[in-house]
């Protein structure tokens, strides 16, 4: 992960807690991974494997998942967070924005 | 296309008598009207003068709550009858809602029917608010406020009968919708043309006038609006967004904003279509899928999307859209 995208996907997770109302902390630690840290979880985000169908792995506890994108890392890290969450699923209209 | 307007505000903002007034227009006559009342006994659509069977009582309770099936099957309804001749050719369909009615899920209903959805296309949400008792109302009705932050038209009723209390409802709506041009009625009259063909669509001149459906202006300045409930700003961005940002922008939105996303309405520089940008808007968690309009409207090529929230922060979705466009840019980047 570059130290770019590493500090993106940092600053990412911190406003994400904010958002969601949730007490925690977010950090970037010396291995190179990032941390969140809430409702008594360790979450550890950091680049999955290039030998795997995915971004990103996600451990928390003793589980540990890959994601594929920053949205998938967003959903796992809520879960983990918040029992209760609950997602939305998008739903395209069919009607037209403007006549075709 | 049938443009569909929705007319809202609280009980006794002033709704059925801005109809009345806007059906005894020449240029309303061809409209269609459903009036939807909350009780057993409609009186509404009693005060609505109209000739013929154009105009439609729904009285079997809050259109946003439990009758949206009803809702489809009248617009469909009407439209069978306008197809056989039972109806006036109408040209327009005007939706007058409950006063405690949330437009946001009448507005879903709208977007997601497959029954309608090739003949109806959703205009705009114009709100009415009462210049003597707005602001009271809006300090206690949180329906008050939804009604008033999804507006596209903002209507302050009675202002003859309110000079002192206007100033501070006046500050209140453009803290809660600056986007919204807000406008007086005065015993219910108003020039039609400033109301409606409030979308990104004007039916008149068949063109897009997308700078005054967002509200553009008001949001010049990036200053976010705050009330006690609900948010208003715009996302200002001068690099081009990749089409893959926006669909996984929106997915995300929608998945952890839910019914905190009020409406969201933008015009998006697309790094893959640079010369054609993209209109979208949503509604919670409902969107249209963006529509490319032909070319520009303006000089201005900055992505430009304003956002109605409740309680989302501003700095979370700017981290958004940075880390996913990054992320994108370097799954697109060529490997070496």
């Amino acid at each position: 992960m570059s130290a770019a995208a590493e500090d993106l996907t940092c600053e990412l997770l911190k406003q994400s807690l904010i958002a969601w109302r949730l007490t925690g902390t977010v950090e970037r630690r010396g291995d190179g991974a990032v941390y969140v840290v809430g409702n008594a979880m360790d979450i550890r985000i950091e680049r999955a494997p290039p030998s795997l169908p995915f971004r990103w792995m996600v451990t928390a506890g003793r589980r540990r998942r890959g994601a594929i994108s920053l949205p998938a890392v967003l959903r796992q890290v809520r879960e983990t967070l918040d029992p209760d969450y609950a997602r939305n699923k998008v739903r395209v209209a069919v009607t037209s924005l403007v006549p075709s | 296309m049938i443009p569909v307007h929705l007319l809202t505000g609280f009980l006794g903002s002033g709704k059925t008598t801005l109809l009345g007034h806007l059906l005894r227009q020449q240029d309303f006559a061809r409209t269609a009207v459903i009036i939807n009342e909350f009780g057993e006994i409609g009186l509404d659509h009693e005060l609505v003068e109209k000739s013929d069977d154009s105009v439609v009582a729904l009285s079997t309770g809050c259109l946003c709550c439990k009758v949206r099936g009803d809702l489809v099957e009248t617009l469909a309804d009407l439209l069978c009858r306008r197809d056989a001749g039972a109806v006036p050719p109408f040209t327009r369909v005007v939706i007058e809602t409950s006063g405690l009615a949330d437009p946001a899920p009448i507005l879903q209903t709208l977007m997601t029917d497959a029954t309608i959805g090739g003949r109806l296309v959703l205009d705009g949400v114009v709100t009415t608010v009462d210049a003597v008792n707005g602001a009271a109302t809006l300090a206690r009705e949180a329906i008050s406020v939804k009604q008033v932050a999804v507006a596209d038209r903002l209507v302050v009723t009675k202002s003859d009968l309110a000079d002192a209390e206007q100033s501070a409802l006046l500050g209140r709506l453009a803290a809660l919708n600056a986007g919204a041009p807000l406008l007086q009625a005065q015993h219910g009259a108003i020039d039609p043309q400033l109301l409606f063909d409030a979308g990104p669509y004007d039916p008149c001149t068949k063109s897009l006038d997308v700078r005054a459906w967002l509200g553009e202006g008001a949001h010049d300045h990036q200053h976010e609006r705050h009330d006690a409930e609900i948010q208003t700003y715009a996302i200002v961005r001068t690099a081009p967004i990749h089409a893959v940002t926006l669909t996984l922008l929106l997915e995300t939105l929608a998945e952890h904003c839910g019914a905190d996303l009020l409406r969201l309405k933008g015009i998006v520089n697309i790094a893959e279509r640079p010369d054609r940008p993209a209109v979208i808007h949503g509604v919670q968690h409902v969107f249209h899928a963006p529509t490319f309009l032909p070319r520009w409207p303006s000089d201005d090529r900055r992505s430009r999307i304003v956002i109605i929230t409740r309680g989302i922060p501003q700095a979370w979705i700017e981290a958004l859209i940075d880390a996913l466009d990054a992320e994108v840019a370097e799954v697109s980047a060529p490997v070496d």
